[in-house]
């Protein structure tokens, strides 16, 4: 691998939640609601978490590992639809490294009996081979699976 | 950038679709990702409607902004007021520079107050010897509600990489 490589991939996981669509937005869309599933593992100190959510605003949000690493996300948010559509760019950084740049789109869609279901879809460029797209998704299941608990 | 298509509208659709580009420029890396990052040089190719005049902001460094406001009616009296045309605004964030090797920014981009998509983009750049360079545009799109002329954006975006290589030309032969 180069020194200053690109790797683009697209992932989409799609969840079924048992709560109508202005919940399911709520747990992206209220700072509380967010911060009970969209928060690092327990065991991780230094948690910094902010959020603008309209569109323009920025979120942040950083952590140590027990290792010691320094995990950050930057996000920026170009379109908010209430109840239907979220989408945002982000990068992720592993201390100073930029490692990932991606485009998300969480799509809403009121099903039979309150329930909704739940697209989620990350266009990413993976940079100088820190990260992969199989990682993320990974990581990205199981924060789907919190904010259904959350729920 | 092209014109608006005649689609029935479904509310609130996203249509994600990814496409890329590859040119080898008879220029080096570091000539070819200046007309990227400097403001002058990158209008002079980046339109692909050159009769339009263009408004254009651009904040080259991660984190920063760059802002893009074109139509047949910018400039004119008709402008700011949208009557003389649709306004195409593209509002864009830089995420990643690496001087001569990469650029990484996401965008909107409006049709008068109307958001019709989202991107990412990469470029790359890479040496080919004999002073060029191989760059490789990639952009990863949601396309918002109807509009789904994906095909549009990638010929609108050749043409823009086209008028790059005529740029490169004009300016080493001046």
């Amino acid at each position: 691998m180069t020194k200053h490589s690109a790797l683009h991939n697209t992932f989409t996981i799609t969840r079924v939640y048992d709560a109508p669509p202005s919940r399911v937005f709520a747990a992206f869309a209220d700072p509380k609601a967010k911060a009970k599933w969209f928060s690092p593992p327990p065991d991780w100190v230094d948690v910094k978490q902010s959020v603008e959510f309209r569109v323009g605003g920025r979120e942040h949000s950083s952590a140590r590992d027990s290792s010691g690493v320094k995990h950050v996300f930057d996000s920026i948010y170009y379109d908010i639809v209430p109840d239907a559509r979220i989408v945002y760019a982000y990068d992720m950084h592993l201390n100073e490294q930029r490692i990932s740049v991606s485009l998300t789109t969480i799509d809403l869609q009121a099903e039979a009996g309150g329930k909704t279901k739940l697209s989620f879809t990350e266009q990413g460029v993976y940079l100088d081979g820190y990260d992969d797209a199989r990682a993320r998704e990974d990581g990205t299941a199981w924060l789907l699976g919190k904010l259904g608990e959350s729920l | 950038m092209s014109q608006p298509m005649n689609q029935p509208m479904s509310q609130y659709s996203v249509t994600h679709a990814d496409f890329t580009i590859t040119r080898v420029y008879d220029a080096a890396p570091a000539r070819v990702y200046a007309a990227f990052a400097d403001a002058e040089a990158k209008r002079r190719w980046f339109y692909c409607h050159p009769e339009w005049q263009v408004e254009h902001d651009l904040d080259f460094r991660p984190g920063g902004r760059e802002t893009v406001r074109t139509g047949p009616g910018v400039g004119n009296d008709g402008g700011s007021t949208g009557s003389g045309g649709t306004v195409h605004l593209c509002e864009a964030l830089y995420h990643d520079t690496v001087p001569g090797q990469r650029i990484v920014w996401s965008y909107a981009m409006h049709l008068d107050a109307r958001r019709i998509s989202v991107s990412l983009v990469t470029v790359q750049f890479e040496a080919e010897g004999h002073g060029r360079t191989r760059l490789t545009f990639t952009e990863q799109g949601a396309y918002l509600d109807g509009w789904t002329d994906v095909a549009g954006r990638e010929e609108g975006t050749r043409i823009g990489l086209d008028n790059l290589a005529q740029d490169l030309r004009r300016q080493q032969a001046a």
